[in-house]
C-alpha cells in the first residue's frame, strides 16, 4: 500500500496554477513526475501522490522544479478560469481509473509524436548536410574543370595558330621556291656564257636537267632535295642472317608454360636426392661408395647390360632402401623383373615407378613412356592382354612417333580380337 | 588525373576524340601536316585506311580508303616530304607503299611475308638521317626483312630462324643507328621475350638477350644518331631501357627495368622532341609519360678492364587512364610538341595534348 502524500499546498492565478508538494525525504527525479492533460502523479516508492485536476493544463509548457525536499509545479491552464479547487471533488472510482488510463495512453501518444517529430528533424538535418557537402563538391569540381578547360583552350588556340603558320609556312616556301626558281635561271644562264668554276659544273648540269623537268611539270621541288636523291646508296646487297631462338629448359614461352606443374616436378627431383633413409645399423659394414643411390643404379645397370638380372635386383633392392623416392630405380628393377620373369613384381615395379613420376610433364616423358611399355609387356605375358593394351596406349598417347610400341599394340589388338572369337 | 597535385607536371589533356566504325591497328600523324591517318580493319573483313585533319575540336574526315585485306601498321619513316608515300603492312604479309592522292594502285608492292606483318618502320627519309631510304617488317612467321623502296621483290636483308627450328612469332620491329650511310641496325622483338640486334652493315647479329615476357614493342629513342637508348616494352606490365652506348662483350648492354602496370605494356613513343621523354600506353587504357635520367657516369669498367654500360633510372610524370580497352597505338607529332593521337581497341582515336613538356 502506497503512502499517500497529502500534505500539499496551492494558489492559482488566472492562468496557471503553483503547487507545492513537500517529499518527507524521498528523493525526487523527472522521471517519477507523470504529468498529462489532467491527471497529475508522482509516485516515489513507498510514497504516491496524485490528482485528478479541475480542468485541462497545458501539459508541454507546464514545469516542475525539484529541490529542497520540495516539488514545486507550475501548471499552466488551458482555459484561464479560477478553480474552485485543485482536483476534481465528485471524482468516483471509476471515472478516476478511466481518467488515469486516458492520461497514460495520451502520455504514451505524446511521447511516440515526439519521437517521430525528432526523427523527422534529423533526416531533414542530414539532407541539409548532404546538400550542402555535395554542393561544395561540385563546386571543386568544376573549379577543376575550368582550370582543364582553359588549358585544353589555350592549347588549341596554340594548335590553331601553329597549324596556320604551317599553311603560312608552305605557302610563302612555295613562293620563295618559285622566286628562287626564276633566280636560278638568271644566273646560270649568264654563267653558261663565262668561265665556269670546275665544282660548279655537275651542280649546273643536273639543275639544268631539272630546270628542263620542273618546267615541264610546272610543279616545284626542292633542288637541294634533288641533289640529295642523287647521292644517296645503292640498294643494299640482299643478305640472309639466321637467327636462333633462345632455348629454355621447358621450351615454352613464359606466358605458355606450365610452370607451376614444372616446378612441382624439379622440386620432387630435388627432394628426393636428399632423402636418405637409412637403417644405419645395417649399413654401417657397407662401403662408402655403397651408400650412394646413384652408384648402386649404375651397378645394376652394368649388371643388367651383362645379364646378371639377379645381381641388378639385388643391386637395386639396396638402392631403394637407401632412398626410395627414385623413379629411375623402380623402372630398372621392372626390367630386371621383366627378364627373371618375376611378372608380378614388375609390374608392382612399373606401377611405383609411374606413381613417382607425377605430375606429368616434357622432361620425364620418356620415363613415362619406358614404364607404361614395361607394365604392359608384363600384363601381357600373364596373358591380361586387355590391362596390357590398356597401357601400350597410354605409352602411345605420351609418344606417338615410337613405332615399335604401335607395333606391339596392334599384336594385342589382334590377340584380344582371336582370343574374343574363338571363345 | 591528379590535377590537384603538381600543377608544374606534364599534364595529358584529351583534345579531341572519334568514333570509329572499325578496329583501328593504329594511326600516325602525316608528316608536316595536321592530318592524321588511322588504319585498320573494318568488320567485314576489309581494310580501311581513313585520312582526317585537325580542325579546331573536332576531327574532320578528308578521305576513306578500302583494301582488300585489312592493314596492321604503317609507316612515313621511308619517305620524303614532298611524296609523303605511306608503308603498310596487311594481314595478309603484303607490304605495299601507297600514294595517298592516287591510292587505287600501290606505288611499291610485294608479298613479303607468309603471315601477318605484325610491324613495320621506316628509316631515310623524312628529311631525317642518312642513307637509303629502307623499311623493316616484322612478321608472325618469325622472319624479319628489310626492304629497299627501289627494289622490286626482293628483300635486301633477310632475318629468319635457322632451318628446322621452331619459329617465334615477331612482334615489333626498329630502325636504329643510321647516322650516316653506311651503319643501320634493326631491333626485333619475339613472342618468346627474345630481343635481337642485327648490324646491317657487316650483315650479323650484334647483340640478343631474353626478357622472359613477349616483347610487344621496341623503340630507339632517335633512329638518326649513335645509337642512344632502347625501349623495350613487355607483358606483364614491364619496360626495360638499354643504354646502348656500350655494350659489354659478354654482357652486352647495361638495363633499367621498370614494372608500371599489371596488364600488357602495348607501345613505346619517345617524344621527337626531348629524347629522354617516351610514352608507354597499356592494355588497361591508360598512358604513362615517363622521363629517362642518365647516371652521373654512363659507362664503367669492369673487373677485366672492359667496359659497361651503367643505366640511369626511369621515373614516372604523369600516368592517365583514357579508355577501358588496350591503347594498341600512339604517334606523337613531329611538327607540334605534346601532340600525340592514340587508337585503341574500343574504337576511338584520341588526340591528346601533353602540356608543360618544355618545363622538364
Amino acid at each position: 500500500m502506497p503512502v499517500w502524500l497529502r500534505e500539499h499546498s496551492w494558489r492559482q492565478t488566472l492562468t496557471a496554477v503553483y503547487l507545492s508538494l513537500p517529499l518527507r525525504g524521498a528523493r525526487a527525479t523527472p522521471a517519477n513526475i507523470f504529468c498529462s492533460e489532467q491527471y497529475l502523479k508522482v509516485s516515489i516508492p513507498p510514497f504516491l501522490f496524485e490528482a485528478v485536476l479541475y480542468a485541462p493544463i497545458d501539459d508541454t509548457n507546464s514545469t516542475a522544479k525539484i529541490g529542497n525536499g520540495n516539488i514545486f509545479f507550475t501548471l499552466y491552464k488551458k482555459e484561464p478560469a479560477m478553480w474552485d479547487s485543485l482536483t476534481l471533488a465528485n471524482a468516483d472510482k471509476e471515472k478516476l481509473q478511466y481518467l488515469r488510463e486516458n492520461a497514460v495512453l495520451k502520455a504514451q501518444e505524446k511521447a511516440k509524436q515526439e519521437t517521430e517529430a525528432k526523427k523527422v528533424t534529423k533526416q531533414e538535418h542530414k539532407k541539409y548536410a548532404l546538400e550542402a557537402t555535395m554542393k561544395l563538391e561540385e563546386a571543386e569540381r568544376k573549379r577543376i574543370e575550368d582550370l582543364k578547360e582553359r588549358e585544353r583552350q589555350k592549347v588549341a588556340e596554340e594548335l590553331e595558330l601553329w597549324k596556320n603558320q604551317q599553311k603560312d609556312g608552305d605557302k610563302y616556301k612555295s613562293i620563295q621556291k618559285k622566286e628562287e626558281l626564276h633566280q636560278e635561271v638568271e644566273p646560270l644562264k649568264e654563267r653558261k656564257n663565262e668561265n665556269i668554276n670546275k665544282t660548279r659544273i655537275p651542280n649546273e648540269a643536273t639543275s639544268k636537267t631539272r630546270l628542263k623537268s620542273t618546267r615541264g611539270h610546272g610543279s616545284c621541288s626542292i633542288f637541294s632535295q634533288n641533289l640529295k636523291e642523287e647521292q644517296l646508296p645503292a640498294p643494299r646487297v640482299a643478305a640472309t642472317i639466321k637467327v636462333n631462338f633462345t632455348p629454355r629448359v621447358f621450351p615454352t614461352a613464359l606466358r605458355e608454360s606450365r610452370v607451376a606443374e614444372e616446378e612441382e616436378w624439379l622440386h620432387k627431383q630435388a627432394e628426393a636426392r636428399r632423402i636418405i633413409n637409412s637403417d644405419l645399423s645395417e649399413l654401417e659394414d657397407l662401403k662408402e661408395e655403397e651408400k650412394n643411390p646413384d652408384w648402386l643404379k649404375d651397378k645394376g645397370n652394368k649388371m643388367f647390360a651383362m645379364g646378371d638380372y639377379l645381381g641388378a635386383v639385388n643391386a637395386y633392392n639396396l638402392a631403394v632402401r637407401l632412398n626410395n623416392k627414385l623413379p629411375l630405380l623402380y623402372l630398372n628393377r621392372a626390367a630386371c623383373h621383366l627378364k627373371l620373369r618375376n611378372l608380378h613384381k614388375a609390374i608392382e615395379d612399373s606401377s611405383k615407378a609411374l606413381e613417382l613420376l607425377t605430375p606429368p610433364v616434357p622432361d620425364n616423358e620418356k620415363a613415362r613412356v619406358k614404364a607404361h611399355v614395361r607394365r604392359g609387356t608384363a600384363f601381357c605375358q600373364l596373358e591380361l592382354y586387355t590391362e596390357g593394351l590398356q597401357d601400350y596406349e597410354a605409352a602411345l598417347k605420351i609418344d606417338p612417333r615410337d613405332k615399335n610400341i604401335e607395333k606391339d599394340a596392334e599384336k594385342i589388338r589382334h590377340l584380344i580380337q582371336g582370343t574374343v572369337q574363338s571363345s | 588525373m591528379s590535377a590537384a597535385l603538381g600543377a608544374e607536371r606534364p599534364q595529358v589533356v584529351s583534345h579531341v576524340q572519334q568514333a570509329l566504325s572499325y578496329t583501328v591497328f593504329d594511326c600516325k600523324w602525316v608528316p608536316r601536316s595536321a592530318r592524321l591517318l588511322c588504319l585498320g580493319s573494318a568488320a567485314r573483313g576489309a581494310g580501311v585506311v581513313q585520312l582526317y585533319e585537325l580542325h579546331g575540336a573536332r576531327l574532320e574526315l578528308l578521305r576513306e580508303i578500302e583494301k582488300p585485306k585489312p592493314i596492321k601498321c604503317g609507316t612515313f619513316g621511308a619517305t620524303s616530304l614532298q611524296q609523303r608515300y605511306l608503308a603498310t603492312g596487311d594481314f595478309d604479309g603484303n607490304l605495299n607503299i601507297w600514294n595517298l592522292e592516287a591510292p587505287e594502285m600501290p606505288v611499291y608492292s610485294v608479298k613479303g611475308h607468309k603471315e601477318i606483318i605484325n610491324s613495320i618502320d621506316g628509316v631515310g627519309g623524312l628529311g631525317i638521317g642518312e642513307g637509303a631510304p629502307e623499311i623493316v617488317t616484322g612478321s608472325r612467321d618469325g622472319t624479319v626483312r628489310v626492304w629497299d623502296p627501289r627494289q622490286r621483290d626482293i628483300p635486301v636483308a633477310n632475318m629468319e630462324p635457322v632451318q628446322g627450328e621452331s619459329k617465334r612469332d615477331c612482334w615489333t620491329v626498329a630502325f636504329g643507328n643510321a647516322y650516316n650511310q653506311e651503319e643501320r641496325v634493326v631491333c626485333a622483338g619475339y613472342d618468346n621475350g627474345d630481343i635481337k640486334l642485327f648490324d646491317l652493315k657487316t650483315m650479323s647479329l650484334r647483340w640478343e638477350t631474353n626478357i622472359k615476357n613477349g616483347v610487344c614493342s621496341v623503340e630507339f629513342d632517335r633512329k638518326d644518331i649513335n645509337m642512344n637508348k632502347l625501349v623495350a616494352t613487355s607483358l606483364e606490365g614491364k619496360f626495360h631501357v638499354f643504354d646502348m652506348r656500350t655494350q659489354h662483350p659478354t654482357k652486352g648492354f647495361a638495363s633499367v627495368s621498370e614494372k608500371a602496370q599489371k596488364s600488357t605494356i602495348w607501345q613505346v613513343r619517345h617524344l621527337p622532341q626531348n629524347r629522354d621523354i617516351f610514352m608507354t600506353s597499356g592494355g588497361s587504357g591508360s598512358l604513362h609519360l615517363w622521363k629517362y635520367e642518365y647516371p652521373a657516369q654512363r659507362s664503367k669498367k669492369d673487373s677485366e678492364g672492359s667496359e659497361m654500360g651503367v643505366a640511369g633510372s626511369v621515373s614516372l610524370l604523369q600516368n592517365v587512364t583514357l579508355s577501358t580497352q588496350p591503347i594498341s597505338s600512339l604517334d606523337w607529332s613531329p611538327d607540334k610538341k605534346g601532340l600525340c593521337v592514340c587508337g585503341a581497341f574500343d574504337q576511338t582515336v584520341r588526340v591528346l595534348i601533353v602540356t608543360k613538356l618544355n618545363k622538364i
